[in-house]
């Protein structure tokens, strides 16, 4: 992790703008970032404060209003194939194809990100393995648990190696134990070297796993650091009181507090 | 195209996985050539209706059977229920063409109209239904009610990809009962009523009903052969080119 490495994610300006039926909506308003590569960058944020669009703007999902957004140096914009190539996406709704089996449906992504048939299928078990699924390999995805999709779904966002993995709120509505078992598996990733992009509405999974963070609120950033850095920030506006990552989070959008000091700082915004 | 493929692959086991789906597909047109011909056999006796070439009413009514069977494609109700339920973004985020989306459930679409129709033709034979062209018209049988299926369903997937709603997508296909009975699927169109003779001529499904129909009652009569391929030709390409547009305009 050098100053001179090419950002793992770079946004620079970054604004989407949707039509809708009450006219021109800004879902996100001008969003700078960086992640280093080898990082868990955890984005926090509200319901509707423009996580998702963001993230859905950076995995080529979305188109870009304004701005510009690069992922290990590629273009999102001008070369979205080659981002596509280098980054594993397991969003929000995990997304599985209910009528395939498990193993199927990693062979699937195998073949279509260009692996062979041996390739795909040996790949397809060192996944299953991997998070735990050989049993339930060979049964369709419907009848998986909640947390056996997620696990699922991470395998397969992992089938080509991905340098950046885009995960969009992994552990919504999972049971703690499962919630374990996915942070367990995201740490074991990172700690191949895939850098993690992660989207999160609980602050105590963002302090668990990751290295940095960064706080958006009505589609712009208004608090980054590290999570240490932003406690410290806030501990010392309020003389030294002890503060949780959930402090950070009710100061940086006054969602049900009252600010405590002072103007939200609207970081890289 | 290796995309396209192995997309379709997934599609075609994707149906096979949904045999009550299937089913009803061939169910509900045999149910209705049954209806119909039982209905009506009496009033258009073979040897006395000019326009049943000798064979019975059950084979003037079997393209109309072919017809709604190929309508009845689950691919788009399949790619909506993809985009509600996340997997389509799944997909998009991989470096393929975007085409291939769309095209690997109409290929999908085209092989299992291949075998439906088939099996729909197979099953009449018994019952006195011939196909009086022979081996080659069977074979363009199959091939124009497969290609009707793929462009039926490329309608639906224009419907899904534009309104990404279930809801919608089947009220969409209700459309089919304009396109599949503003024929002339009782009589032939020069006995229909004023009205209804006109409906028929600017439908194009009449030309492909015109098409199938000669196929089962006469030799190849490439006047009335040709104009259903050539109906198939342009709604296939119309649907071809806006079904990629909307893919790689989908956001």
């Amino acid at each position: 992790m050098t100053e001179q490495a090419v950002p793992a994610v770079r946004a620079a300006g970054l604004v989407k703008h949707y039509e809708g039926s009450d006219g021109d909506v800004e879902a996100v308003r001008g969003v700078d970032l960086e992640v280093q590569p080898g990082e868990i960058f955890g984005f926090l944020g509200p319901n509707g404060a423009g996580k998702s669009t963001t993230v859905r703007m950076l995995t080529t999902l979305l188109s870009i209003t304004a701005g510009s957004a690069e992922v290990m140096g590629v273009d999102v914009a001008g070369e979205p194939d080659a981002v596509r190539r280098r980054i594993g996406v397991a969003l929000q709704e995990s997304g599985l194809d209910p009528r395939q089996t498990g193993r199927e449906l990693l062979t699937l992504h195998g073949r279509l990100f260009g692996l062979d048939r041996a390739a795909a299928a040996a790949r397809t078990q060192e996944l299953l393995e991997l998070v735990e699924l050989e049993e339930a390999a060979d049964r369709v995805t419907k009848g998986y648990s909640g947390g056996m999709q997620r696990r699922l779904d991470l395998a397969a966002a992992l089938v080509h190696e991905p340098e950046v993995l885009f995960l969009d709120e992994p552990t919504t509505g999972l049971d703690p134990s499962s919630r374990l078992t996915v942070w367990d598996e995201v740490r074991r990733i990172n700690g191949h070297g895939t850098t993690v992009f992660l989207t999160t509405q609980y602050l105590e999974e963002a302090d668990q796993l990751c290295d940095r963070l960064a706080i958006i609120d009505d589609g712009l950033i208004v608090r980054e650091g590290t999570p240490e850095d932003l406690k410290a920030e806030l501990s010392g506006r309020r003389d030294g009181a002890a503060v949780s990552l959930d402090d950070v989070f009710l100061d940086a959008t006054g969602r049900s507090r009252d600010r405590a000091a002072g103007e939200v700082q609207e970081v890289g915004a | 195209m290796n995309a396209t493929i192995v997309l379709g692959i997934r599609s075609l086991r994707e149906a096979l996985r949904q045999p009550d789906a299937l089913f009803m597909t061939m169910f509900i047109p045999i149910f209705f050539l049954i209806v119909n011909t039982g209905q009506a056999a009496e009033i258009f006796p073979s040897d006395s209706t000019g326009f049943l070439e000798g064979q019975g009413y059950g084979a003037f009514q079997l393209p109309i059977t072919l017809l709604l069977a190929a309508s009845f494609g689950m691919a788009a109700l399949f790619l909506v229920e993809e985009i509600e339920g996340g997997y389509f973004d799944k997909l998009r985020a991989m470096p393929i063409p975007r085409y291939s989306m769309v095209l690997g459930r109409l290929v999908a679409e085209a092989v299992k109209c291949v075998v439906i129709a088939s099996l729909i033709v197979l099953i009449a034979l018994p019952f006195g239904i011939e196909i009086a062209s022979g081996v080659p018209g069977f074979l363009l049988i199959v091939l124009l009610s497969a290609l009707w299926g793929v462009v039926y369903a490329g309608f639906m997937q224009l419907i899904a990809l534009k309104t990404r709603s279930a809801a919608a997508t089947n009220s969409g296909g209700l459309i089919f009962f304009p396109l599949l009975f503003l024929t002339p699927n009782f009589v032939p169109r020069d006995k229909l009523t004023e009205p209804m003779e006109i409906a028929a001529t600017f439908n194009p499904v009449t030309y492909l009903m015109e098409a199938l129909r000669s196929l089962i009652l006469t030799d190849l009569d490439w006047s009335k052969i040709l104009p259903g391929f050539a109906v198939l030709a342009g709604l296939g390409l119309i649907m071809l080119l806006l079904n990629i547009r909307m893919i790689q305009r989908y956001d």
